[in-house]
């Protein structure tokens, strides 16, 4: 899948810049620290001699020596340094590829953060981005740089790209949770797949009447389960969690309680298992567990770019359709939970950040870019980059279509803040097992946030 | 003369440079993060022993990930030493292919420790897993081994007493040193088996219980895998051991401070726990030719 921990050094496009490139004690190319190092006479006449060169090299945004680090799959992999070939030889710089697999990508980014030894250009995760620049000041100012054509975003889209009002990263793509259904369960018990919560909880009835109470209609288990309670509050009172003006929870103990019993609703009716049923179940993934497969578990609530994660594993026959969001009565809105699924920031330590911007607006917004990398990171926000590529007719694409057709809040970060979400969890599930009601749950579910939250002020 | 300790100091310098950098100076270094704030992405600050403070005052995690900590050590560390001997008191007849066996029952101490094995682990106590297959297949019901919280640290031990491999092998060296003589005269003195095992072998093999009880106890203190992999940390936290609560707050929420702290923590109960087993050795540990015993 990955190639994890690989990195590889693209062609030198410019001889001139192969010769002015130097190397600082952090591990940066581009302009040279003073060298304190004792060194022969030559070596010292080299040093300084490629130091001359470097800085004047590297004073425009020409010719320059940059890195990129993401992470991705092998296909991502491939298209990606394709695509930096082709856009180094455009303008003459020189990119070397850092690239790895998700796993263990933000603990080395984050050593690399700590050090400002980060790469020129960066893929960082949307969620990331206030671990990294709370104050807006953790990348380079992305609206200050010239090389990059901002005017292929809408403003909606370079907001959720903003921390404290400067734009620390670009959206690549965007992504949102959307309902898949497994069509053939549903066509063997008879009935049509649901398009309301209210036509969910009757199929629920019917297919364990008709096919059995083994039979699932639905899967909420961990994030899932706290993005479907989040569903179901937005879509009742409009607010996302986060309130942006406070910087605190949004919602009342109340209406969080509400989203709470819904799941508990949900358990009650069979149309999905307890938590305890799949921790006793080992917590396996739902796309490798084989009440998947066979279609004992005929729905889910996932991120739209991983349709095909979720429908190669079925078995041959069943087949997997997004679906239009449900919506609970009286519903304000339909609650889209819609994100970037990833920025590129440029780093505020390189030493060529015009020249990033360049290669960064090829990536994004130009045809060599664009063809090159295709949708391995999602269908393109940018304009230019959906405009080139056309429409796209795959699942994926009909998945994404809803996401972006559907209405909802902005949806804040904190979201998905690592000990934002592990306080959700955690008290979830001492509901899930009993030690809490519901009010209970939902009160210490906004203060525990709120702790989160206050840190970040 | 001094050509030589040069010599001998050259051979030394990379394992003393080692030492110093990749272990001497992050464990300094982790004592002096242990009394700030530190995310990695700014300077560290000083904070006294906030840290501390808060982790004995105001964590109830923390409590009750050292709770479990201890629990899943006093279970773990004196089943598989029992089980471990007892493997090697079978071991050490001799029996046809007996190489053979002990190959193979050391194997799992091997494998024991990887992630493979904790993935294993997780479908053989599945709710629909082999173990409760076999249970059916005897006429007992399912258990629920990861679901229920009483349960799952129960399952996470049990992983750890199966990696009893290197255990057994250093009960079972000790156990062929026995001089033969001893079981001889036990023998025409009249003593059984079980007596004899009391009387004579359990004795002399007091001075390597002892050593792996220290070494079993310290790598107890530190298990991450299973859990990681199993039950990540629950249901419940019944599972979580610091270990588990030392990396979420580390890499997950960048506590680096926070985290240092509650690894100092936990050293210095290894260290204690230790100081208490030497001590307590004094009374129950047997060395032939020690004028003490």
């Amino acid at each position: 899948m990955s190639a994890s921990g690989s990195s590889s050094s693209l062609p030198e496009t410019s001889p001139e810049n192969h010769k002015t490139r130097t190397r600082t004690k952090t591990g940066k190319t581009g302009r040279n620290e003073p060298m304190k190092l004792s060194t022969t006479g030559l070596f010292a006449k080299l040093l300084a001699g490629s130091a001359l060169v470097g800085a004047l090299a590297t004073s425009g945004a020409h010719a320059a020596d940059l890195r990129m680090s993401w992470w991705g799959g092998d296909s991502r992999h491939v298209a990606t340094q394709k695509a930096l070939k082709a856009c180094g030889d455009k303008y003459g710089h020189t990119i070397k590829a850092e690239f790895t697999g998700f796993d263990g990508y933000l603990e080395k980014l984050t050593t690399q953060m700590a050090g400002g030894t980060e790469a020129d250009i960066m893929q960082v995760n949307w969620p990331w981005l206030p671990l990294f620049s709370r104050k807006g000041d953790g990348f380079a100012d992305l609206s200050k740089l010239k090389g990059l054509d901002l005017s292929n975003w809408t403003q909606a889209e370079l907001a959720s790209g903003e921390m404290n009002g400067v734009l620390q990263g670009i959206p690549v793509s965007t992504s949102g949770r959307v309902f898949f259904f497994n069509t053939t369960t549903f066509k063997k018990a008879g009935i049509p797949v649901p398009e309301s919560w209210d036509g969910f909880f009757a199929a629920t009835k019917v297919l364990k009447e008709k096919l059995g109470k083994d039979y699932y209609t639905f899967n909420a288990v961990k994030e899932t389960a706290q993005l479907l309670i989040t569903l179901v509050v937005v879509q009742k009172t409009g607010k996302d969690l986060v309130d942006p003006k406070t910087n605190r929870v949004a919602w009342t103990v109340d209406e969080l309680a509400d989203g709470i019993s819904f799941y508990q609703k949900l358990v009650d009716a069979g149309a999905i298992h307890s938590m305890k049923e799949d921790a006793a179940a080992g917590n396996v993934n739902l796309f490798e567990k084989p009440d998947w497969a066979d279609g004992h578990i005929a729905g889910s609530y996932e991120w739209d770019s991983t349709y095909d994660k979720y429908a190669k594993p079925l078995k041959e026959g069943e087949v997997l359709e997004p679906v239009e969001m449900l919506r609970v009565p009286g519903a304000v809105t339909d609650g889209v939970y819609r994100k970037p699924s990833m920025v590129f920031s440029i780093s505020k330590h390189s030493q060529n950040p015009e020249a990033a911007a360049q290669v960064l607006n090829c990536l994004l917004n130009e045809p060599e870019g664009i063809d090159a990398l295709g949708t391995t990171r999602g269908i393109p926000s940018s304009k230019a980059a959906t405009a080139r590529l056309g429409q796209d007719t795959s699942k994926v694409g009909v998945a994404n279509a809803i996401v972006m057709g559907a209405s909802g809040p902005t949806v804040s970060p904190f979201n998905e803040n690592p000990e934002a979400r592990g306080a959700f969890l955690d008290t979830l599930e001492q509901f899930a097992y009993g030690q809490l009601d519901a009010k209970d749950a939902a009160g210490q579910i906004i203060d525990s946030v709120n702790d989160v939250l206050a840190k970040f002020d | 003369m001094k050509g030589q300790r040069l010599l001998g100091l050259g051979y030394l310098t990379p394992y003393i440079v080692g030492l110093l950098v990749f272990t001497a100076v992050p464990f300094l270094a982790s004592l002096y993060l242990s009394f700030t704030s530190y995310d990695l992405m700014n300077s560290p600050r000083w904070s006294g022993i906030a840290n501390y403070v808060r982790l004995f005052t105001r964590d109830r995690t923390f409590i009750r990930s050292l709770n479990v900590t201890l629990l899943y050590v006093f279970l773990t560390v004196p089943l598989k030493l029992t089980f471990a001997l007892f493997i090697a008191a079978i071991l050490n007849y001799k029996l046809k292919f007996i190489n053979v066996f002990r190959t193979a029952f050391y194997v799992p101490s091997i494998l024991g420790g990887s992630i493979a094995i904790a993935v294993l682990w997780r479908y053989l106590f599945a709710s629909e897993g082999l173990v409760n297959m076999a249970l059916g297949a005897v006429g007992f019901g399912p258990v629920d081994w990861f679901g229920d919280p009483t349960n799952a640290l129960f399952t996470i031990t049990l992983l750890r007493c199966w990696q009893f491999g290197s255990a057994m092998v250093i009960f079972l060296a000790a156990l062929q040193s026995i001089d033969r003589s001893l079981y001889e005269a036990a023998e025409i003195d009249g003593a059984g088996k079980v007596r004899t095992f009391f009387f004579i072998t359990l004795p002399l093999l007091t001075p390597v219980i002892f050593f792996n009880l220290i070494m079993q106890m310290v790598q107890a203190f530190q298990e991450f895998n299973g859990p990681y992999i199993i039950t990540q940390g629950g249901p419940l936290k019944s599972t979580y051991l610091l270990p588990l609560y030392i990396y979420e707050e580390a890499f997950k929420k960048f506590n680096m401070g926070y985290a240092s702290a509650i690894a100092w923590v936990l050293f210095l109960i290894i260290m204690v726990l230790t100081l208490v087993a030497f001590w307590s050795s004094r009374k129950w540990v047997y060395y032939a030719g020690d004028k003490r015993s």
